[in-house]
């Protein structure tokens, strides 16, 4: 399972390309080094998370994620693994090259190997780095000064019950001129410290090879009171037994432990959270009031339900913390020659123990008859075991004839056991979590559950003469989640490459040193269901005070029916690739376009109310991607100044093909409060992932356009909106497409010059044509909170051309006695942003010192370098950061800009010594 | 060598042979919920389910809790023009037959013996409780769509039998055997549960149903007598009566008697739906439910009116306020201060209570008998004379036997108008009365006779070919 497919469209990235990292994290290294995978950073907490996605999107309630293999074990996970113990990574995006992987490579695959050590004395290498981080661009929000004025501005609009009472005098708009007032993003940002320390040795004998390594990493968030600690250890070890037995065992634990405030769908409310509060809060008003207590918002005006943001950040209490290990052994025998036998072992298991308090000074836990607090606790285990049997014959018949058979009999097993609690109303604030006997309220719930994939595989890899290549496979997977009726899935795959440059014909042409052209086709797998939901269920939790006593009763109903049919999501895809390399392989180009079609999506099914059910999942919907990707790497100079370069760029487009029973399906994407309470993310048959549909603004009415604006029931300075359907109305069916999440390319491109001892690499990367909603702006441009600088440039009878609406007073309204055409919510064109960018995501410059000088002190390599993350970013996303998302649960739902912790750019020092 | 290679080849096979077990390994079997057919299995588990069912009809913001917005068209809720959109009730519909689902299939497994260290008295109750639920969820729904599909045991595969819709007489029928079953089950009252289904819930809105059944559209008139006949048995068995005062009727302590029979119940640790919808902004409510003006202008002035209706806010009058100029909804605020502030309302929404029942009684009694008789002038004078405070009042006069057949039933109607106000009940009065017109003048425009029913839910036409959509609605 290891040996990657010579003819299958795979990329490579090299383990020391990803050490000098800031960032320390494998899935946010990825970004912009390999062709059609596409990473998003959807939220730039410590610890966070990111969403990697090879080749588009192909399930729509599946789940989008590839599989990571890590030295085999399938099921890994990126952020807990150490860069630094990585020797390779390969993502395999064909067919051809994922199909060994079943019912679980329909989303691409990340393989992983780790480092072990070489034959010769022990390499003991060390590396330590510290660096500092900051917010990377702070919104823009009024100073106190012109927030005051603003405040009486719209105050005076309010006078259609007599004159309106102001809320600041000139006088202390005048102090606040002088002094200015609190900068509440300021307050809540720090500079956050990161360090790093690494130390593996490694060494080896003929027969035994060993390499083992630990890491720290101690990073302090932009955010106050957020930040992550990984501690990890690794040992490698494989040993040649005999002449025919050799034997491997890698070990691998990891220890994270995490307080980022969680953000998007997971967030308890947004009053409380500081990262939506910061911006939106009264900067007229001190962090602390004068007794020393947080201050409150002031009423009347503003964002007046929002907790103090300094609060909401350094007041709650949360305790991530995740113990992983990784155990992964194997056994080769060579039974005869060509013949071997490899018995493989692996476990992963996960502990995971999640704990949040929120005091009686947050939002969350802000006393309520008399008693005080918030908790959540998050237990659970998740087990994996893994035992592969691999068996590969290996022969070369004549001259012109090498073939290699393999055959494998697999079996996984997966277990979780989970419980999770809710605690509310403390009667002792200090102890909060910690003494839940103390909580008067406490929601339990707790889950369990198992999964068993048993697989065969069989696999033929024929070259002819070394020119004319061919791989073919087929794969059976039984799975306990599929429906009793569809136990078994079978996905064959093909693939034949030619290599052009070995004819003889091509030893004419000099120039090019490499040309191999390659064709595959295939069907993977997505197992897509959640263990027993083919199975007809009852739940828990429908509670009601049936007998009518001071506490409710519980409630037991049927869930769902049962579908024994339900079965795995299956994609085909057929790719189409070149490689070719010029000037003895001097530079390279790799090209490939795909065409994949999913099917069997996962989707509800309707059914008719009366049966007490809502709708049955199915087997039902479809989705197509195709795309292109390109790379090209090359050494334009290898003189005294050596120069190489990699670029890569990816067009992928997608396109749902069938929803079932539905024309489209809305996901909503909000929490409430912004008045984008339907759905605003559409799946459409015929349109791909990512549509937000919405009413179109065009700007504001001026003077001359005060007879149209009557029409519509509006004053110039009022909105403009699209008439759609020129109904004379704005209404839901003046709703369109004002905007898709996803972007129409991806580029990236990496770069190593070195001259003498210095060397130079950086990575620029971009995305180009993706769309943001920043739902922030929704709040910050509303004419009752007003604290972005935008509304200082609002439409005023000298100020026409803007696309600020105008204040306009209560009396001149009335006066118009006009009826508003206008039914119109928060889903607007005005708030969707183009976020499309282009990063310096990495640059470091290292200098490694002269061997003579530090021979002497015994160590045979000591390299300094800085390096800087996220340092340049060029896009007119006025957000936090173009690339973000806060709601994930389905990737219909990403483009959402609200209130996700924001990206920060990072500068490290560090040196790495070997001795 | 050769010894070398078949103990090889042995092990290959022992390995081969000891991992790989048989697919029954991949039989599910759940380790954290069951199978509906191996659950009803005790009492408690049986009633969770009714639990369960009443859970689908008043949760914290869905069902009931925030239901108005489906009757608003009658005279009572300000808002609505007779324009009843094609999905108006379609979650209630949807509520109501979840509920359904949940009770026929437990009193499907109680009558199958599935309920392990039980009494027949045992089986009995939770029987007469299961009736007494199906019953309430099948009179909803044939009032607000007419006959619909009558599920009385397993549902069936929709695509392979689909339903066709009963007629109104069909289910008038089992609503009528399922209350008459439970009020024979049920007991008077339960010792420690005092919000599960009674003797006198059954037979109160059992009496109601005689009502129903005899008003639009069966217009069955014999029933009348059996309605009266029913709602004495309530006023006789002693087991209901008036609170005294007409402000504390609402009250949490009044929760669960002496005059409410049944209800939507709340607790602490299960509220109801925030109170600040029954609030106007300017008592620190988001103003959702408000009243129509017409409807408090021709309230008489009584104690009761300001028991029931907001009408003023620290001497300043509705017209006057600088928010919406409507009156709101005063039955529903009967919580403290602290408990408005912090979203904790645990008020019961009454379904049956007896001031119903005396009422029933007194339309039914003189319906039957030709003219009002004593006792039905008795029963309705009580309302009258509790609203009134006890003291006379020439705004609302007591009513006597003098009146004429028609004019005692306007009267008595009236009386519901104005007692039974906001309870879910004045759109069904006006749908069995056919009054929606002469009650809603300003709308005439947009009424028809259509408007007696809501529409089946498009969903439930589209994947059931049998269903027949209700007159004047659209057929997708």
């Amino acid at each position: 399972m290891q040996k990657s497919d010579l003819t299958g469209a795979i990329s490579s990235i090299k383990g020391g390309d990803l050490t000098q990292l800031s960032t320390q994290r494998v899935d946010q290294a990825l970004q912009g080094r390999a062709a059609g995978v596409f990473v998003l950073n959807t939220d730039g907490a410590p610890g966070g998370n990111t969403t990697i996605r090879v080749r588009g999107m192909n399930s729509i309630n599946g789940g989008n994620n590839a599989l990571i293999v890590i030295d085999g074990l399938q099921g890994g996970n990126l952020n807990s693994l150490n860069p630094n113990d990585i020797e390779s990574i390969e993502i395999l995006k064909d067919a051809s090259a994922t199909a060994i992987y079943g019912s679980q490579g329909a989303n691409g695959v990340i393989l992983i190997t780790t480092k072990n050590g070489k034959k010769g004395k022990p390499v003991i290498d060390y590396n330590f780095s510290i660096g500092a981080q900051k917010i990377r661009h702070k919104l823009d929000v009024m100073g106190a000064a012109d927030y005051a004025r603003t405040v009486n501005a719209y105050r005076e609009t309010q006078n259609l019950s007599g004159p309106p009472v102001l809320v600041f005098t000139d006088a202390q708009i005048q102090e606040f001129e002088k002094n200015g007032g609190t900068d509440w993003q300021d307050e809540i940002y720090r500079t956050g410290t990161i360090q790093n320390h690494q130390l593996s040795v490694g060494g080896g004998s003929d027969n035994t090879k060993y390499m083992i390594s630990g890491g720290y990493l101690d990073q302090k968030g932009i955010l106050i009171n957020s930040g992550y600690k990984r501690f990890s250890l690794r040992a490698n070890l494989t040993s040649t037994i005999s002449k025919h037995v050799s034997f491997g065992l890698n070990w691998a634990g990891s220890k994270e432990e995490g307080n980022s405030p969680f953000f998007g769908s997971n967030a308890v409310s947004f009053l409380g959270q500081a990262v939506n509060g910061a911006p939106r809060w009264d900067p007229t008003t001190p962090v602390y009031d004068s007794a020393g207590n947080y201050s409150v918002h002031p009423g009347g005006y503003g964002a007046y339900d929002v907790w103090n943001p300094v609060a909401g950040a350094k007041e709650p209490d949360i305790q991530n913390s995740t113990i992983r290990n990784t155990i992964n052994t194997f056994l080769e025998f060579k039974i005869i020659e060509g013949l071997t036998l490899r018995v493989t072992g692996g476990a992963i298991i996960r502990n995971l123990n999640n704990k949040s308090y929120y005091n009686s000074k947050t939002w969350e836990g802000k006393p309520a008859q008399g008693r005080v607090g918030y908790g959540t606790v998050d237990e659970n285990i998740s087990s994996r075991y893994q035992n592969s049997n691999i068996l590969t014959y290996t022969k070369q018949i004549g001259k012109l004839h090498n073939i290699t058979i393999m055959g494998v009999a697999e079996q996984q097993y997966e277990k979780f056991k989970g419980s999770s609690l809710v605690a509310k109303k403390f009667t002792v604030d200090q102890t909060g979590i910690f003494d839940l006997g103390g909580a008067s309220e406490v929601v339990n719930s707790s889950s369990a559950n198992e999964r068993t994939i048993i697989s065969y595989l069989g696999r033929v890899n024929y070259a002819f003469a070394d020119k004319y290549l061919l791989t073919a496979s087929f794969r059976a997977d039984g799975s306990s989640v599929f429906g009793q009726n569809n136990k078994w899935g079978y996905f064959p795959a093909a693939s034949v490459a030619w290599r052009v440059s070995e004819e003889s014909f091509m030893e004419s042409i000099p120039l090019i040193s490499d040309l191999k052209l390659r064709g595959s086709w295939g069907t993977t797998g997505n197992q897509a269901i959640n263990p027993y939901q083919t199975l007809a269920k009852m739940a828990s939790g429908y509670n009601y005070p049936y007998n009518g006593n001071a506490t409710t009763d519980l409630g037991f109903y049927i869930q769902s029916a049962a579908n024994p049919s339900l079965k795995w999501e299956s994609t085909t895809q057929t790719d189409v690739g070149i490689d070719i390399g010029f000037f003895k392989n001097r530079l390279q180009i790799t090209a490939d376009y795909y065409k994949k079609k999913t099917k069997d999506l996962l989707l509800s099914r309707e059914l008719p109310g009366f049966t007490g059910l809502s709708s049955i999942i199915d087997n039902v919907g479809s989705v197509e991607n195709h795309g292109l990707e390109l790379a090209i790497s090359g050494d334009p100079l290898v003189g005294k100044i050596r120069w190489n370069t990699g670029f890569n760029i990816s067009w992928n487009r997608n396109k749902v093909l069938n929803l079932g029973d539905y024309e489209k399906i809305g996901y909503r994407t909000t929490l409430g409060g912004y008045s984008v309470n339907n759905p605003f993310m559409y799946l459409v048959v015929g349109q791909p992932f990512g549509q937000m549909y919405g009413f179109g603004n065009e700007g504001t009415w001026n003077t001359k356009e005060a007879s149209q604006a009557a029409a519509y029931g509006q004053l110039p300075g009022d909105l403009k909106f699209t008439d759609y359907n020129n109904d004379g109305v704005i209404d839901v069916e003046d709703l369109k497409v004002i905007g898709n999440a996803f972007p129409d390319f991806i580029f990236g491109w990496t770069n190593r010059v070195s001259y003498r001892s210095f060397e130079l690499t950086f990575l620029i990367q971009g995305s180009q044509g993706n769309d943001v909603f920043n739902q922030a702006r929704i709040r910050l441009e509303n004419p009752y909170e007003a604290v972005s600088t935008k509304i200082l440039n609002r439409w005023t009878q000298d100020n026409q051309n803007t696309d600020v609406p105008a204040f306009i007073d209560q009396q001149t309204r009335q006066n118009a006695n006009l009826v508003s055409k206008i039914k119109v919510d928060q889903r607007q064109s005005r708030w969707v942003e183009d976020a499309s960018y282009v990063r310096l995501k990495n640059i470091t410059l290292a200098y490694d010192l002269p061997a003579s000088l530090i021979r002497r002190i015994g160590l045979s390599k000591l390299r300094a370098y800085i390096t800087g993350a996220n340092l340049i970013t060029i896009t007119k996303y006025t957000g936090y950061d173009p690339e973000v998302s806060a709601f994930n649960d389905n990737d219909a739902q990403i483009g959402v800009d609200f209130s996700n912790y924001p990206t920060a750019k990072t500068v490290t020092v560090g040196i790495s010594l070997s001795f | 060598m050769k010894t070398k290679n078949s103990i090889r080849y042995s092990l290959l096979v022992v390995l081969f042979a000891a991992t790989f077990g048989c697919s029954k390994r991949l039989q599910e079997e759940p380790i954290s919920f069951v199978a509906p057919d191996k659950f009803y299995n005790s009492p408690q588990q049986v009633e969770s389910a009714y639990a369960a069912s009443m859970n689908f009809l008043w949760d914290y913001w869905s069902g009931y809790s925030y239901g108005y917005g489906s009757f608003i068209n009658d005279d009572q809720y300000y808002g609505g023009d007779l324009n009843i959109s094609s999905s108006n009730g379609s979650d209630l519909w949807s509520a109501h037959y979840s509920a359904i689902l949940n009770i026929n299939t437990a009193l499907h497994a109680v009558k199958n013996g599935n309920v392990k260290n039980a009494t027949q008295e045992d089986l009995d109750l939770l029987i007469g409780q299961a009736r007494f639920l199906r019953a309430y969820n099948y009179f909803m729904l044939v009032r607000m769509f007419g006959g619909v599909p009558l599920i009385t045991d397993e549902t069936p595969d929709p695509i392979a039998n689909p339903l066709p819709r009963a007629s109104v007489a069909e289910v008038y029928d089992l609503i009528v055997s399922d209350f008459t079953d439970a009020a024979a089950k049920l007991p008077s009252s339960w010792s420690d549960a005092p919000g599960k289904p009674t003797k006198g819930a059954a037979k109160g809105l059992l009496a109601k149903a005689y009502l129903t059944m005899a008003t639009a559209p069966l217009n069955a008139t014999e029933n009348y007598a059996k309605a009266a006949a029913t709602a004495l048995e309530v006023i006789q068995s002693g087991d209901y009566s008036l609170v005294t005062n007409i402000s504390d009727v609402f009250n949490l302590d009044n929760k669960y008697g002496p005059e409410m029979m049944w209800s939507f119940n709340s607790s602490y640790d299960d509220v109801a739906t925030d109170p600040q919808i029954w609030a106007p902004e300017n008592m620190d409510g988001w103003g959702d439910a408000s009243v129509e003006p017409a409807f408090e202008q021709q309230f008489p002035e009584q104690p009761r009116k300001n028991a029931y209706l907001i009408t003023e806010l620290n001497g300043v009058h509705y017209t006057d306020w600088d928010v919406q100029h409507t009156p709101y909804i005063r039955k529903f605020l009967n919580i403290s201060k602290d408990d408005f502030d912090s979203y904790s309302s645990t008020i019961n929404f009454p379904i049956i209570r007896y001031a119903d029942v005396l009422l029933i009684y007194a339309e039914a009694a003189n319906m039957a008998n030709g003219g009002p008789t004593q006792e039905a002038v008795d029963a309705v004078n009580q309302v009258i004379d509790r609203a009134n405070g006890y003291v006379v009042n020439p705004a609302e006069p007591l009513l006597t036997t003098a009146l004429s057949k028609e004019a005692f039933d306007d009267a008595v109607l009236e009386e519901r108008n104005l007692e039974l106000c906001f309870e879910f009940d004045r759109w069904f009065d006006l749908v069995r009365k056919r009054i929606l017109d002469v009650k809603n003048p300003e709308w005439t425009a947009n009424f028809s006779d259509d408007d007696y029913l809501f529409p089946i839910p498009e969903t439930d036409l589209r994947l059931n070919k049998l269903l027949t959509q209700n007159p004047g609605y659209p057929t997708p």
